[in-house]
């Protein structure tokens, strides 16, 4: 069985890249409709046929798990008999533990996929920009209900490629060149390849967490406010604010945290007031166009004494070096 | 390092002095014991920090009272950051049907404020007030209801009357901001 695995951020071109590398190999792709179709044939109710919803949704948890369960046992069947091109659904920590695999993962600029997806879906700018970020955060929900594991940790993927300046048939091309040389590896000359292939499969569940922001001041916060039972979320909106001649959103900010219960977005900066300008400037153009939304920056000092306010550790951290 | 008087250490810059703070909490004991009148109040003090400030106002108030306190364990000073907070010290009263008044040292982000008085309140109290000595409104997370406060500061560190670094400057008679080393 040959498997790739390719997992895109949305609007990055990576179904389109999929079906491409399925015509060209002759894999069977597998996506969300096939296994849908599938597993209705062996008449497995879907409770939640939206991965997207996947994490949003209490309840039903027993449902869910088997449906989950259904969808992997499906794929592993599929793989035994079929070569397969496997979009989305978590493919490359599936088959992980199968050495042959190849992991892509694709990607592009946030900005580049909002335009992409206003041409293709013929959407307005902020549609867009909302949709991309739905989807994006879903496809990180549904890895961590399922899998435990952070979408955005790439070591995931043994082939990352930004489809920004690259037509989407190349990428395709790319993607089954690596797989050949990746499935018929040449002898390692550099190396034990077991060490290699361990470092590859192997993650380290607290690296994982740690991925899942953006900054480590970041993942401290969030864990100051579970501490005091605070419910947060991350970076859950984006606030368009600035856009070209066209209509084409050209800037746009997303705050790190929302506090539901205080209706607060909280943005952080660990840089130093001089450099932090450009937050700044980001945050004043916001609450401009949105004046309703309350919006509060914690500065470089601010959080500090609000994270370590009786460490002197902490005082002397990484940023203090001038 | 040598041993400094606090009132030499140059890295302090009075914000408020003593005669200031004495004028201020006389104000707000003042006020406390009309506002409170005939009514049952226990004061409920949140440990460390406002000791000091609880013994002064008690000293301005002219209406009998209850003391009580009260100590949550800080996000700062767990020694890992997976816990929760909780109640390190309960209070002793009942304060069902009584009238509350939670005296703090100082409010910033209301995280620490925002917990204690979410549980203070599941007690059902007749009513849950709030006075702090120092008010950080620039560095507020969590709204919480401040009903009576004697100085705002901007958003600077502060020393002094309780407050503390490193559980130093506590008894300094007044407050001043403190530029950390």
């Amino acid at each position: 069985m040959g498997i790739i695995t390719i997992s895109r951020e949305f609007g990055s071109g990576g179904e389109t890249i999929a079906h491409f590398v399925a015509d060209k190999t002759g894999f069977v792709l597998v996506n969300k409709d096939t296994i849908l179709k599938g597993l209705a044939e062996h008449g497995i109710e879907v409770p939640n046929p939206d991965q997207e919803d996947l994490g949003a949704t209490e309840g039903k948890k027993g449902q869910e798990e088997q449906y989950i369960e259904a969808m992997h046992d499906f794929i592993y069947d599929l793989a035994i008999r079929n070569d397969l091109v496997i979009l989305g659904r978590g493919g490359s920590i599936l088959f992980r533990d199968y050495p042959p695999a190849l992991h892509v993962r694709v990607i592009a600029q946030f900005t580049e996929r909002v335009r992409r997806v206003m041409r293709a879906y013929g959407l307005a700018s902020e549609t867009a920009v909302r949709l991309v970020k739905e989807k994006d955060r879903g496809k990180i929900l549904y890895l961590r209900q399922v899998f435990n594991a952070n979408w955005n940790n790439l070591r995931l993927y043994d082939l990352v490629l930004n489809t920004e300046k690259m037509v989407l048939e190349d990428a395709a091309d790319l993607i089954i060149t690596a797989y050949r040389i990746h499935a018929e590896p040449r002898e390692v000359k550099d190396g034990p390849p077991l060490g290699e292939m361990e470092d590859r499969v192997f993650i380290p569940p607290a690296e994982a967490e740690a991925d899942q922001f953006m900054h480590p001041s970041e993942e401290e916060f969030a864990h100051m406010l579970d501490f005091y039972r605070i419910r947060w979320q991350y970076e859950p909106r984006t606030f368009f604010l600035e856009w070209d001649s066209e209509g084409n959103v050209v800037e746009a900010f997303s705050p790190d945290f929302y506090l539901p219960d205080q209706d607060l977005f909280i943005e952080l900066t660990t840089q130093k007031p001089r450099q932090a300008w450009k937050k700044n400037r980001k945050i004043r153009r916001m609450k401009e166009l949105y004046p309703d939304i309350s919006i509060r920056l914690i500065d470089k000092r601010g959080f500090e004494s609000l994270l370590k306010k009786h460490s002197i550790d902490q005082d002397q951290g990484e940023e203090d070096d001038n | 390092m040598k041993d400094q008087k606090p009132y030499e250490d140059n890295q302090l810059k009075i914000l408020f002095t003593q005669e200031q703070i004495e004028e201020k909490i006389g104000e707000l004991g003042k006020k406390i014991s009309a506002d409170f009148a005939g009514l049952e109040l226990i004061l409920v003090g949140v440990l460390r920090g406002s000791i000091y400030f609880l013994v002064d106002l008690t000293r301005k108030m002219s209406i009998p009272f209850a003391i009580d306190f009260i100590s949550i364990s800080h996000y700062s000073e767990q020694a890992d950051s997976t816990g929760v907070v909780r109640i390190i010290k309960d209070l002793d009263l009942s304060i069902a049907d009584k009238h509350v008044l939670v005296v703090e040292d100082i409010v910033d982000t209301g995280l620490s404020l925002g917990y204690l008085l979410r549980n203070l309140k599941s007690r059902k109290p007749a009513s849950l007030k709030v006075c702090t000595l120092v008010n950080v409104e620039a560095r507020r997370i969590v709204e919480v209801p401040v009903d009576y406060k004697g100085f705002d500061v901007p958003n600077v560190f502060v020393v002094g009357y309780g407050l503390d670094y490193n559980e130093k400057y506590r008894n300094l008679q007044f407050i001043a901001q403190f530029d950390r080393p």
